[in-house]
């Protein structure tokens, strides 16, 4: 882009002198314009110019004249410069070339030598290797071939032996199974027998607790009936004292009946009394009469007491006489003794006398007695009768007293009687009263009595009823319970029935299982017998087996001295095939090392090739940079020519100019009349030093061919590229060349450039001689930064406008077009900004980059 | 009027994105840095006439990194980069001593520009892999760094190669430390 825009301007620059004098800088003002229609002509103005725009326009061009001399001299020394870098260039890209095509060739054959020789030497070697271990191997591969043979044989006989074992182990594994068989049946049968007696034992429980239940139902049922029971003897007790009441009501009537009994006894008692008194009054004037009459009488008796105590006095007087008489007789009975018939006679005359006496007397007692008796009779009479008088008369007083006491006693008595009838009335009352109260009481309580009794006969009955309710709950629990009892009883029994049944069924099971077992055993037995006999069997077996073993003790014997023997060939072999693989190995890293040598080789082929094809290109580029060189020289030239025809024009300009002012400038048209003259001569100076240029050039690139060499040197140390050394190189040159020329860092910090030549990085570039890094680099980074601030997005291209302006040295006002437009872009809106300030890029003065 | 537009427009409709430079010595490894970030690889890389850039997304928030060429003739217009620059990765080849000097005077050089007052400055220790690599501490010191005034920096030891030191917690902890840049790009 860069070279092209550059060949463009060479070639516009070239072909300016020939197009007319006014062309290049319009052209270079449309160039630098993109719209340059307004762009007004200078000298179009001119024409119509009054006198004062004319001095000022002379000012103008005598300052235009002044710098364009001034440009003149700087080209010329640009000139000189220019070829004397130009041969110096030249010359050392010629000794750099020979230089370098030189090394390469040398290093080019040594390498193809050296190449050969190695590849030879090493072919040579692996061949013999080659052969030496394919012979050891086929040695070694026979040994083993036999020694597998041997070692099948031993691994069949081993094998045979083996099976046989097996074939034991599995018949006593088959029996040890078949017990283990029987015996885990037996177990569970008996596990099955011990939880169905678990289940009988649960059953037998749940029996119990039921039974318990019933026990209890029962004891509550008692326990009611005690209830009842003690009811009932509440309800007896309750009677009884009902009866006692009753009873004491009865007393109470009795006493009351008695009472009145008595009080009537009483009354008649009063009335005997009352009848006795008066008959004692009767008896009383009976007795005081015959009381009289017996006083009478008691006169009259006294009166014969008189005659009879007279006559007892005359009775005494005669038995006075008759004792004297007696008692004289009795002396006469005593003085008469002898006389005894006499006296006999005179004692029976005296007894019969006394006899009569006594008769007498008896007669007289008896009289007497009769008369005593009558008068004893009278006198008792009468002394009964005064006793009886007295005894009336006491009696009546007594009777008197006794009446009086009786009376007052039966008037006490009556009123105490009476008291006693208003007491006991009053008692009676009371107790009637009380009998009242009591029977009110009664009753009450016989109400009460006989509420508490219905309420007891209620409760009682309710009790009953509850009882019986209760009963009959407890009878239907019973039954229930008796029922389930019985349901359970008979669903226990049937379980019963049913674990008995299971157990007879368990039972048989076992005895089938027994049995069973039994003929497990018999079979075991069998099997025993069998297995004694395949014991003896197998201790033949054994024996052949033992007899076997020490075969194969023996066979393993041998085998262990094959295996030895094998191992030692193995180990041999290991080692060999060890010492195969190293040399194996070996043989690789060889191989390995062939490969990587043929690879260095071809790699090295390949960077010769590549560097022949580098040097090549070098070659070519420098070929081309050679035909750069020289277009450029012959640009230079045309530049040359062109600042020739340029210095014309202005020449012709100031000619012109000089004409129009018609001003004492001739000593200017001198000058450059003596410039158009020594033209020729400048041209072949020119010309000389860009010889000088080409030859320059030539030598730089005889040193980049040496440096090339170098190059390969170390890519042959190393075969990598170390940045460190590049950067020195680079470092170096740039150093080298910092020296010579401006560094463009420099020019930079100028904001505005000054209107005229400034000398740009691109300048400096083309203007040094030993530029190739720096200004391929400028170049390059020109580029790149153009490429990427054309393809790369705005707010992107916006970072680089600095960049670029910096590079194409832009100035602050094209820099700001630049911004605008952009933003422009970037924003949806706005207008596009006219392109101001580049109006007049004379005025403003826009450099001529590349002139 | 357009630009006031514009910018409101971007203000609306796009955040702008956060501008790093990544400058440094020529083979220091600011383009394999640059690819390390992006995506997470190492590539082979040539050495960067002109310059790279690419947009690393982290966290929806983009960063445009821009991979400055290192070498001496080029070194000259990374001040056409300066403006409108948030945060400047100064890499530096910690096993290269010798150039230590010259990477010192091209960083304070750098400091020095008035468009880079506001940016942030994280220094890369790289190529730590290397046998002979000064330590973070030692770079520091012979940048210079710790007589720095007026600017936050921060030194990290990475490998490019090795890929230490460059995930994005760091990138995080190094753009996001400083809450006035934080607070600057939430305003933005």
């Amino acid at each position: 882009m860069f070279a092209k825009l550059k060949k463009k301007i060479a070639e516009e620059a070239a072909t300016a002198p020939r197009t007319g004098v006014r062309m290049p800088r319009s052209y270079s003002k449309e160039s630098i314009t993109s719209a340059g229609a307004d762009s007004g002509d200078d000298f179009a103005s001119d024409g119509s110019s009054s006198r004062d725009d004319l001095s000022s326009q002379i000012l103008r061009r005598n300052d235009q004249i002044r710098k364009l001399e001034a440009k003149l001299s700087d080209y010329a020394e640009q000139l000189r410069l220019m070829q004397k870098t130009k041969d110096k260039l030249e010359i050392a890209l010629e000794k750099h070339q020979d230089s370098s095509m030189r090394k390469l060739q040398d290093q080019n054959e040594t390498h193809q030598a050296s190449r050969a020789r190695m590849a030879e030497d090493m072919a040579l070697a692996l061949e013999k290797k080659d052969q030496e271990w394919k012979e050891r191997m086929s040695i070694l591969e026979q040994e083993k071939t036999s020694l597998a043979l041997r070692l099948d044989e031993m691994l069949e006989q081993s094998l045979s032996l083996f099976q046989k074992r097996d074939d034991l182990d599995e018949l006593e594994g088959f029996q040890q199974q078949e017990l283990a068989k029987v015996k885990h049946m037996l177990l569970r049968k008996e596990e099955q027998l011990g939880q169905r007696e678990r289940e009988l034992q649960q059953k037998e429980a749940e029996l119990h607790t039921t039974k318990k239940d019933l026990a209890e139902a029962q004891g509550k049922l008692w326990n009611l009936g005690v209830e009842h029971k003690e009811q009932c003897r509440i309800n007896t007790e309750l009677e009884i004292e009902r009866e006692e009441l009753l009873e004491v009501r009865e007393e109470a009537e009795k006493k009351i009946t008695e009472l009145e009994e008595r009080g009537q006894n009483l009354q008649k008692v009063i009335e005997q009394v009352s009848g006795d008194f008066q008959k004692s009054r009767r008896v009383a004037a009976g007795v005081e009469k015959s009381l009289r009459s017996l006083q009478t009488e008691h006169n009259a008796l006294k009166l014969q007491q008189h005659k009879a105590a007279v006559t007892d006095e005359d009775k005494e007087r005669v038995l006075l006489d008759l004792q004297e008489k007696v008692s004289s007789l009795e002396r006469r009975l005593r003085g008469n003794l002898s006389e005894d018939e006499l006296l006999r006679e005179l004692l029976n005359e005296k007894s019969a006398l006394e006899q009569k006496l006594e008769d007498t007397r008896a007669g007289l007692l008896e009289a007497r007695t009769n008369h005593a008796d009558t008068v004893s009779s009278l006198e008792a009479q009468i002394s009964r009768l005064n006793n009886s008088v007295t005894e009336l008369q006491t009696l009546l007083r007594h009777k008197d007293d006794s009446s009086k006491n009786y009376k007052q006693r039966t008037d006490a008595q009556i009123a105490g009687l009476e008291q006693q009838v208003l007491e006991s009335s009053e008692r009676l009352k009371s107790t009637e009263q009380q009998i009242t109260d009591q029977q009110a009481h009664l009753d009450k309580l016989q109400v009460e009595w006989s509420v508490e009794r219905d309420r007891l006969q209620q409760q009682v009955s309710a009790e009953q009823l509850q009882g019986q309710e209760r009963a009959g709950q407890l009878q239907e629990q019973i039954t229930a319970l008796q029922r389930d009892r019985h349901t359970e009883h008979t669903s226990a029994q049937t379980r019963i029935s049913e674990l008995e049944e299971e157990r007879a069924s368990l039972l048989r099971g076992r005895d089938e299982a027994d049995m069973a077992l039994r003929r497990r055993t018999e079979k075991l037995e069998q099997a025993r017998s069998e297995l004694s006999s395949r014991q003896t069997v197998s201790v033949e077996i054994a024996m052949a087996l033992e007899d076997t073993r020490r075969q194969k003790e023996e066979l393993q014997l041998q085998v262990g001295e094959i295996t030895a023997s094998l191992q030692s060939a193995s180990h041999r072999l290991a080692l060999v095939t060890e010492q195969l693989k190293q040399r194996e190995e070996e043989l690789g890293t060889l191989r390995n090392e062939l490969q990587s040598a043929r690879n260095t080789r071809s790699q090295i082929q390949e960077e010769v090739e590549r560097l022949r094809l580098m040097a090549q290109e070098r070659q070519e580029e420098k070929d081309s940079q050679l035909v750069s060189l020289r277009q450029e020289l012959l640009t230079q030239t045309e530049q040359l020519d062109s600042c020739q025809s340029r210095v014309s024009e202005l020449e012709v300009e100031v000619e012109t100019l000089t004409l129009q002012l018609q001003a004492p400038e001739v000593c200017e048209t001198d000058q450059n009349g003596s410039v158009t003259v020594d033209d020729l001569d400048h041209m072949q100076k020119a010309n000389r030093d860009l010889e000088q240029q080409l030859s320059d050039k030539n030598k730089t690139i005889k040193q980049l061919q040496q440096r090339l060499a170098e190059l390969k040197r170390t890519l042959q140390k190393e075969l990598k590229l170390k940045p460190e050394t590049e950067s020195e190189g680079k470092e170096r040159v740039q150093d080298g060349r910092g020296e010579r020329q401006e560094r463009p860092d420099r020019i930079f910090p100028e904001p505005t450039p000054p209107p005229g030549p400034a000398p740009g990085p691109n300048t400096t570039v083309t203007n040094t001689s030993d530029l190739n890094d720096s200004r391929e680099i400028n170049f390059e980074y020109l580029k790149h930064v153009v490429l990427k601030f054309m393809s790369s997005r705005e707010a992107e291209a916006f970072q680089l406008i600095k960049a670029v302006s910096v590079l194409l040295n832009f100035s602050r006002e094209e820099e700001d077009m630049l911004k605008q437009t952009l933003e422009y872009k970037m924003s949806w809106f706005g207008s596009k900004p006219s392109p101001k300030g580049i109006v007049r890029p004379s005025v403003s003065g826009a450099p001529t980059h590349w002139s | 009027v357009g630009g006031w537009f514009s910018s409101l427009f971007s203000g609306l409709f796009g955040t702008r994105e956060m501008r790093i430079l990544i400058l440094g010595l020529d083979g220091a490894g600011k383009t394999t840095i640059l690819y390390r970030l992006q995506v997470g690889e190492v590539v082979t890389t040539i050495p960067t006439i002109g310059f790279n850039v690419e947009t690393v997304t982290y966290k929806n928030l983009k960063f445009q990194v821009w991979d400055l060429g290192g070498q001496t003739s080029i070194r000259p217009y990374w001040r056409c980069y300066y403006s409108n620059t948030d945060a400047v990765i100064y890499v530096v080849d910690s096993s290269d001593r010798d150039r230590m000097g010259i990477s010192k005077s091209e960083l304070v050089a750098m400091l020095e520009e008035e468009e880079l007052k506001k940016a942030i400055l994280v220094v890369f220790a790289n190529k730590q892999d290397m046998e002979q690599a000064m330590t973070p501490a030692e770079v520091a010191n012979s940048l210079g760094l710790p007589a720095l005034k007026d600017r936050k920096w921060q030194i990290f030891k990475t490998s490019a190669t090795k890929g230490t030191g460059l995930d994005e917690y760091n990138l995080h902890c190094s753009f996001f430390r400083h809450t006035s840049l934080h607070s600057h790009w939430v305003n933005e």
